[in-house]
C-alpha cells in the first residue's frame, strides 16, 4: 500500500496532480447544482409573487 | 421536415424538459467510467520505461486537457448557431460552457505543471504548448468579464459570442503547437491520424477517461443549462408548469 502511494518517488507531483483534478471536478458538481437550485428558487419566488398579484 | 428538431431545440420548455431528463445519463456513465478509468491508470496499466510511475499523471491531465478544448470548441459552436440564428437556447449553452471550461483549462495547466517539474525539470517554460493553453484560460476569463459587464442579457450573449467565435482560431493553434514548432511538449499519442503510439494497457485506461470526462461535461452543462433557461424565461408561464411537476 505505502508503495502504491510513494508512487515510484513521483507521489509528491502526482497525488497533488488527482487531487487539483478530483477538486474541479467535484467543484463543478456544486457550483452547477447551487446555481440551478438558486434559479429554481428565484423563478418560484417570481410566480409566487405573479399570483399573489392577479 | 428533418428541421423540426432544430425548430424544437429552441424552444425553452422544451430544452428545459429534455435536459432534465438527459442529465442522469449523462452522471451515470461518467461516474462510472471515471471510478473504472482511475483503477485501470493508477492500478492496472504498467509503469513507463521512462518516466516510471511519474507518466501516470496522464490520466488526469490530458482528460482536462481535451476538456478545454472541447468545451471551448462547445462553446464558440454554440455562440456560431445563436449568432447566425438568434437562436436564445444556443446563447444559454454557450453561456453554461465558459465557467466549467475555464475550470479544466486551470486543471490542465497546474497538473502540467506538475508534471513538468519532474520531467523537464522547470514548472513552466514560455513553450508554444503551454503558452497558448495560458491563452485558452485567458479567453474564457474574457468570455466572463465580458458577459459580466453588460446588464442586458442580449447584449451580453451577442458580444460575447464574437468574442468566442473569433477565439476559437486558438484551438488548432493549441493542438497543433507541438507539431509546428519545437516544443517541450510531448506529440500527439492519441489524438492524432493513425494508431495510438501507446502500448494497449495505457491507452484503455485513457481512453475511459476521456469519455467519462467527456459525459461529465454533458452532465454540468444539463443542469447549468436548465438553471440559464430558467433565469432566462422568468416570469413565463411553461415556468410554472415545469417547476410544479
Amino acid at each position: 500500500m505505502s508503495e502504491f502511494l510513494r508512487m515510484g518517488g513521483y507521489a509528491r507531483y502526482l497525488w497533488p496532480s488527482y487531487a487539483i483534478t478530483f477538486i474541479v471536478v467535484v467543484l463543478n458538481v456544486i457550483w452547477a447544482r447551487r446555481l440551478l437550485a438558486r434559479a429554481r428558487a428565484d423563478a418560484l419566488r417570481r410566480l409566487a409573487a405573479q399570483g399573489g398579484e392577479s | 421536415m428533418a428541421w423540426t428538431w432544430f425548430h424544437r431545440l429552441g424552444s425553452p420548455p422544451f430544452v428545459y424538459r429534455l435536459a432534465t431528463r438527459l442529465t442522469p445519463w449523462f452522471a451515470w456513465p461518467a461516474a462510472i467510467l471515471i471510478v473504472a478509468a482511475l483503477y485501470g491508470g493508477l492500478v492496472l496499466a504498467p509503469p513507463d520505461y521512462q518516466q516510471g510511475q511519474g507518466f501516470r499523471i496522464i490520466y488526469v491531465h490530458a482528460p482536462s486537457a481535451w476538456m478545454s478544448l472541447m468545451v471551448y470548441v462547445t462553446m464558440a459552436a454554440a455562440s456560431a448557431v445563436g449568432l447566425i440564428w438568434r437562436m436564445k437556447v444556443a446563447h444559454a449553452v454557450a453561456a453554461s460552457c465558459a465557467p466549467v471550461g475555464a475550470s479544466f483549462t486551470l486543471a490542465a495547466l497546474t497538473t502540467g505543471m506538475l508534471w513538468g517539474r519532474p520531467m523537464w525539470g522547470t514548472y513552466w517554460e514560455w513553450d508554444p504548448r503551454l503558452t497558448s493553453e495560458l491563452v485558452l484560460l485567458f479567453l474564457y476569463l474574457g468570455y466572463l468579464g465580458l458577459r459580466a459587464s453588460f446588464d442586458d442579457v442580449q447584449r451580453a450573449d451577442r458580444v460575447s459570442a464574437v468574442l468566442a467565435v473569433v477565439g476559437v482560431v486558438n484551438v488548432p493553434i493549441i493542438h497543433y503547437s507541438v507539431v509546428w514548432w519545437n516544443s517541450l511538449h510531448q506529440a500527439p499519442s492519441v489524438m492524432k491520424l493513425g494508431t495510438p503510439t501507446i502500448a494497449t494497457a495505457m491507452l484503455v485506461p485513457l481512453l475511459l477517461m476521456l469519455a467519462g470526462f467527456t459525459l461529465f461535461f454533458g452532465a454540468i452543462l444539463m443542469l447549468r443549462l436548465r438553471a440559464e433557461v430558467l433565469r432566462r424565461e422568468r416570469g413565463t408561464n411553461w415556468i410554472r408548469e415545469a417547476l410544479s411537476s
